[in-house]
């Protein structure tokens, strides 16, 4: 029986043993990776390497919990002698990590208990639990059970339920407004809402052509008439507000003046029978 | 301001026949900044531009049929630049399955007795307004986010009043005719900027009323 067990350590430590080198090395390159390939280094390769730490970890949590481990805890090492000389044989041992072993290593790497500053941690913890009473911890303890388990089947419904969610808040802050559009699209297109000729004071100054046009009037509007032209802009379409602030204007203000289209548009023409 | 056509084609003799394909959307003020965002990241590494741009569009009535528009653009921001003037031609009919709009286009620079050459040569003045807003790149091409402002006083490009409070945007590329795998380009960009914005084909005649 004693051998059984004995045997059963020895295996289970050297499975250990072998673990805890795999981490080692992949801690090993990584480091090494860090340290010279940081700038070439990118985020998805360092979640991979996270990622196989973290598997590595998780085997050696499975292989402590295997029933076919024994306890560690009930097994104690004690050192039998400590030397201040170097020992080559645990040099090599340990690939140069550990060449003496003395005094001063004794403390860190026998150690049982965790370290201090855990351990402060560890009793301030117990004594707050200690503090509250059963019945508030009990109702602690089914608070978190019911955020984690809704929590958990938030994340596990399918995705199609998360979609409608936030498609329906998205809908809440529209970005942009159909109808604008339209009325931008028409204002560029053919001045849909931007009527051409305001002001009845001051005349236009730059067009010689347009002096002819204003014997109609202190106004230039001009309701069209023009034959044909397919120019029937301006109906005050959704968005082109009244134009306000014209008091000379006659009611048809609200159409975009096309030229009073009698005859040929030709200046020459035109000013002949005025003289 | 807008940069006369740029073609790769030799220019033998004539002209090389542009076509401007086109998607517009518009995007609210309170949206503008993330839009803004969006089109810095996706669009070519260069500085924004953004431009002050007063635009005039002339009208020539014929006898019969639709009269000719010529739109003659200046820069308020450079004012010593050359007047650009652009003529775009009724969107072609094609195929259905066509994802932008389709027009010839002819631009040309002009100095700055443009309008009244115009005047002289018999075109009127439709209705003007200023266009205000920011200008990126993407290869051939250009989305124009501008913000348009009506004119009160002709003539006079301080007093201005906002059409609506919604930005234009508008997705362009001017390329030579018969090239269609430009509108496959341009809907696979508009599509980078949904949600905020749907550019998409607007055709203006269905526009009228």
């Amino acid at each position: 029986m004693q051998h059984r067990e004995e045997k059963q350590l020895e295996a289970s430590v050297e499975s250990l043993a072998s673990r805890v080198a795999h981490v080692k090395n992949a801690l090993h390159s990584f480091i090494y990776k860090l340290e010279n390939e940081y700038e070439r280094l990118a985020w998805p390769s360092v979640l991979d390497n996270f990622a196989l730490l973290s598997g590595q970890l998780n085997t050696i949590n499975k292989l402590l919990k295997n029933e076919k481990t024994p306890s560690f805890r009930n097994q104690v090492i004690i050192p039998l002698l400590l030397s201040p000389d170097r020992d080559e044989d645990l040099a090599k041992l340990t690939e140069q990590r550990v060449p003496v072993f003395s005094h001063e290593i004794v403390p860190d790497y026998l150690r049982t208990k965790p370290d201090p500053e855990v351990e402060e941690q560890e009793k301030q913890l117990s004594t707050e639990a200690a503090r509250i009473g059963p019945e508030v911890a009990q109702k602690q303890i089914q608070a978190l059970n019911k955020v984690c388990s809704n929590l958990l089947e938030k994340l596990n419904n399918p995705r199609d339920d998360r979609d409608t969610e936030t498609s329906s808040l998205r809908q809440n802050k529209p970005s942009f407004n159909p109808a604008d559009t339209n009325a931008l699209v028409g204002a560029v297109a053919f001045g849909k809402g931007l009527s051409k000729c305001r002001p009845p004071g001051p005349v236009a100054p730059t067009h010689p052509g347009q002096g002819p046009m204003m014997s109609g009037g202190p106004t230039l509007q001009q309701v069209t008439i023009g034959g044909g032209s397919g120019q029937q802009a301006g109906m005050g379409g959704p968005g082109a507000p009244q134009q306000q602030g014209q008091p000379g204007k006659m009611p048809s203000s609200i159409k975009t003046n096309i030229k009073s289209a009698s005859g040929s548009m030709h200046p020459y023409t035109r000013s002949l029978p005025q003289q | 301001m807008e940069a006369p056509p740029v073609t790769v084609m030799p220019v033998t003799g004539g002209t090389i026949n542009m076509m401007e394909y086109l998607l517009q959307g518009s995007v609210l003020d309170q949206a503008l900044e993330s839009l803004l965002h969006r089109l810095r990241g996706l669009c070519d590494n260069m500085e924004p531009e953004s431009f002050t741009d007063h635009e005039l569009v002339y009208l020539l009535k014929g006898q019969q049929g639709n009269p000719f528009i010529l739109r003659a653009r200046r820069s308020l921001s450079h004012p010593t630049a050359p007047w650009h003037l652009r003529y775009l031609g009724q969107p072609e009919v094609g195929d259905k399955s066509r994802h932008a709009l389709v027009r010839n286009c002819v631009d040309v620079a002009a100095s700055h007795s443009l309008p009244e050459f115009l005047n002289e040569m018999g075109f009127r003045m439709d209705h003007e307004f200023v266009a205000n807003g920011h200008i990126f790149r993407k290869g051939v091409m250009k989305v124009v986010v501008s913000k348009l402002s009506r004119i009160l006083v002709p003539g006079n490009t301080e007093n201005t009043e906002r059409l609506s409070l919604s930005y234009l945007v508008e997705l362009s590329v001017l390329a030579p005719a018969g090239q269609d795998t430009v509108s496959e380009d341009m809907r696979s960009f508009a599509e980078q900027l949904k949600p905020l914005v749907h550019l998409e084909k607007i055709d203006p005649s269905k526009q009228r009323h």
